[in-house]
C-alpha cells in the first residue's frame, strides 16, 4: 500500500521545488508571469540545498584527511588549520591502493565487457526470432531478474571448478551478472527495422559481421547502458569479492578499503586520507566522462 | 518466425547464441537452481564433507522458535530498509528530476554531482557518511549537542536502520533522478503550455501532466528500486557491520550463516541453512513485486 501513497507524497515533495503555485482562478498579465520564470529564485536556492546536501560529506572528508590525529581529537569538526598533506603519502603506503584501484578496474572492465557481449549475442537472435522457441528465451531473460540470492552456491561452483580465488572465477561470476540488459536491448532492437538485415544478408554480409558492424553501432545507446548499469554494480560488490577471493593482493578497492578501515579505525585522518584516495581518480574520471555517462544512460532509457 | 531468416547459414548464430546461453546457464542458472536444491541439504562450508538430504528442516528451523527472533529480525528489517528507502528514493528523486529539468544556469553540473554517489561507490560512500555519523565529536554529533542532544547513531538500535535507509537514498538517488529526467523529456512542452493557458497552477500541471505522463518512469523505478532494495546489503555491511541486528537484513543473514563472521547461532557456517534463507528472501522478492506492479498497473490505468 504505502507504493501507492508514495506516489502522492512524491507530488507534494515536488511542488514545493516546483515555481510557486500562482493563485489559481486570478490570470496574471503575461509580461508578469514571463519576468517570473527568467529569475527562479526559488529554483536556485533548491538547487543550493542540494548541492551542500551531495558536496558537503566530501568536503568534509577533504577537511578531515588533512588534519593530524592530534588536531583531529582536539577539534574533529573545525577546519583544519595545520594541513597534512603527508597523511596522503602516508595511507597510500600502508593501504597498497594503487593495486586494489587496478583489480577493480579489470573486474569492472572485464565483467561488463562479457557481460554487455553476452547481452548483445543472446537478445539480438531472439529479439528477431532468429533462434528456435524464441519466445520461451525471452521469459528466460525476464527469470534473470528474479534469481534468487545464489552466495552459497556461486562460492561452491567456483570451489568445485577449481575456480575459488582466482581472478578468472571472479570475473566469470560477475560478468553473467547481466541482469535488466537483454529485456533492455531486445526493446532497443525491435526499433531497428527487419529490412535492413535482410538488405545486408541480400548484399552478402554473414551473421557475425552483421550483428559486430551493423548492430552493435547501431545499439550502441542500448549497450552503454547495459555496459554502465553493469559496471556500477561490479564497482560496488563487496561481500561476493569477500566470499569468492581470499588472496589480499586479488582484493577490489571496495574490499580493500574495507580492511583498512578494519585496521586504522580509530584513526579517522588516515582512514580519511586513504578513503579521499580511493575517491579522488573516480572524481577525476567522472568529469571527464559524466557528459557521456548522464547523457547516454538518458538516451538509452528513453529507448 | 524462424522461416524469414535472411542469412545464408544458421550455424553462426547458433554457435553465438549457444556458447552464450551455456555461459549464462553454467555461472548464473547453476547457482540460482543450485540454491534451491542446497536449501534441503545440510551442506556445509568445507568441500570433502559428506551432503546429506535433510528434506524441509531448513526451512522448518528458520521459522521454530530457537531462531524465529532472528529470523523475524531480518524479515522486519529487509521490508521496511525496501519499502521506506525505494518510497522515499522515488518521492525525493522526482522532486529533484521536476527541479533539474528547468533550465536553470548550471544545470548539468547539478545533474552530475547529484549521480556521483553512483560512481563512488558503496565502501566510500560507507566510510563518508561513518564520518558524519562518528560518535565522539562527527558533525551530526556536534550539529545534535548545539540543542544538547547526543546520539550513539548507528550503534543506537532505534536509530542505525534509519540512518541505513537515509544513505541509500543519497547513494542511490541519481539513477532515479536520470530515469525520470529522461522520461521528463518525452514530456511534450505544449501539454505545459496548454495547462498554463487554461490557468492551471504549478501544482496542478504537475498532478495533472506530469504525473500521469510520467507514470511509466515511476513504475520503472519502483520495480528496480524495491527489487534492488530487498536485495542490497553492500552499503548496511560498510556502514553497520554483518553483524549488528537493528539493520540485519536477509542477504547479510545469509553471509553470516553461510561464510561465518561471529554469528552467535550453533548454526554458524552452515550453508544449507543459508541456501534456505536464502530461499526465503526469493519468495518474498517475488511477493513484493508482483504486489508492487499490479498496484502500479491499477493507478496507471486509472491515470
Amino acid at each position: 500500500m504505502s507504493t501507492t501513497t508514495s506516489t502522492d507524497t512524491g507530488a507534494s515533495t515536488a511542488a514545493a521545488v516546483e515555481p510557486r503555485p500562482q493563485p489559481s482562478g486570478t490570470r496574471r498579465p503575461a509580461e508578469e508571469r514571463r519576468r517570473r520564470r527568467r529569475m527562479p529564485i526559488g529554483a536556485y536556492i533548491c538547487a543550493l540545498i542540494l548541492m551542500v546536501v551531495f558536496l558537503f560529506p566530501l568536503l568534509y572528508l577533504l577537511n578531515t584527511a588533512l588534519k593530524s590525529q592530534a588536531e583531529f581529537v582536539a577539534n574533529p569538526v573545525g577546519l583544519v588549520s595545520d594541513p597534512q598533506w603527508g597523511n596522503f603519502a602516508t595511507a597510500w603506503e600502508k593501504g597498497d591502493f594503487g593495486a586494489y584501484i587496478l583489480n577493480s578496474v579489470l573486474y569492472t572492465a572485464a565483467g561488463s565487457a562479457i557481460g554487455t557481449l553476452l547481452t548483445l549475442v543472446l537478445a539480438f537472435p531472439v529479439a528477431r526470432g532468429y533462434i528456435r522457441g524464441a519466445k520461451y528465451w525471452s521469459v528466460v531473460f525476464v527469470l534473470v531478474l528474479f534469481l534468487p540470492n545464489a552466495l552459497i552456491t556461486q562460492f561452491q561452483l567456483l570451489l568445485r571448478l577449481g575456480l575459488y580465488d582466482t581472478q578468472l572465477g571472479y570475473i566469470l561470476l560477475v560478468g553473467v551478472g547481466v541482469g535488466v540488459g537483454p529485456l533492455l536491448l531486445s526493446g532497443f532492437v525491435k526499433s531497428i527495422p527487419r529490412e535492413l538485415d535482410e538488405a545486408a544478408a541480400m548484399d552478402g554480409v554473414g551473421y557475425w559481421r552483421y550483428l559486430f558492424t551493423f548492430i552493435l553501432p547501431l545499439a550502441r545507446p542500448a549497450l552503454v547502458t547495459v555496459f554502465i548499469l553493469q559496471a556500477v554494480w561490479i564497482w560496488n560488490e563487496i561481500i561476493l569479492a569477500t566470499v569468492l577471493l581470499a588472496d589480499p593482493t586479488k582484493f577490489p578497492v571496495t574490499v580493500g578499503l574495507y580492511a583498512f578501515k578494519g585496521t586504522y579505525g580509530n584513526q579517522w585522518p588516515l582512514l580519511a586520507a586513504a578513503t579521499f584516495i580511493v575517491a579522488a581518480p573516480l572524481i577525476v574520471g567522472y568529469i571527464f566522462i559524466q557528459r557521456y555517462l548522464v547523457n547516454g544512460v538518458v538516451g538509452a532509457v528513453k529507448g | 518466425m524462424t522461416e524469414s531468416f535472411p542469412f545464408p547459414r544458421r550455424t553462426p548464430v547458433r554457435l553465438t547464441f549457444g556458447l552464450g546461453m551455456l555461459l549464462l546457464g553454467i555461472f548464473g542458472f547453476v547457482p540460482a537452481i543450485g540454491v534451491l536444491i542446497a536449501s534441503f541439504t545440510d551442506l556445509r562450508g568445507l568441500p570433502g564433507l559428506p551432503i546429506n538430504f535433510v528434506g524441509v528442516q531448513n526451512y522448518i528451523d528458520f521459522f521454530s522458535p530457537a531462531k524465529w527472533a532472528d529470523s523475524a529480525n531480518a524479515l522486519r528489517n529487509t521490508i521496511i530498509f525496501a519499502v521506506v528507502s525505494t518510497a522515499v528514493q522515488i518521492v525525493v528523486a522526482l522532486a529533484i528530476a521536476v527541479l533539474l529539468n528547468r533550465k536553470l544556469r548550471g544545470r548539468d553540473f547539478y545533474r552530475a554531482v547529484v549521480f556521483m554517489p553512483t560512481i563512488l561507490g558503496v565502501t566510500v560512500t560507507g566510510l563518508v557518511w561513518s564520518l558524519i555519523f562518528n560518535v565522539s565529536g562527527g558533525p551530526a554529533a556536534s550539529l545534535l549537542d548545539l540543542f544538547g542532544g547526543r546520539s550513539a547513531f548507528f550503534g543506537d538500535p532505534n536509530l542505525a536502520l534509519s540512518l541505513v535507509i537515509l544513505v541509500q537514498v543519497w547513494m542511490v538517488l541519481g539513477v532515479s533522478v536520470i530515469i525520470f529526467l529522461s522520461g521528463l523529456q518525452a514530456v511534450p512542452e505544449e501539454l505545459y503550455e496548454a495547462a498554463e493557458i487554461d490557468g492551471a497552477s504549478g501544482w496542478q500541471r504537475f498532478r495533472s501532466v506530469t504525473v500521469p505522463l510520467l507514470a511509466p518512469s515511476i513504475t520503472a523505478n519502483v520495480l528496480l528500486g524495491i527489487v534492488n532494495a530487498l536485495q542490497s546489503y553492500q552499503l548496511i555491511y560498510v556502514l553497520s557491520g554483518p553483524n549488528n541486528r537493528s539493520t540485519q537484513v536477509l542477504s547479510l543473514l545469509v553471509y553470516v550463516q553461510g561464510f561465518g563472521g561471529a554469528s552467535g547461532t550453533t548454526l554458524s557456517q552452515s550453508q544449507g541453512y543459508a541456501a534456505a534463507v536464502s530461499m526465503v528472501q526469493f519468495v518474498l522478492v517475488a511477493i513484493v513485486s508482483i504486489l508492487a506492479l499490479a498496484i502500479l498497473r491499477r493507478r496507471e490505468a486509472k491515470l
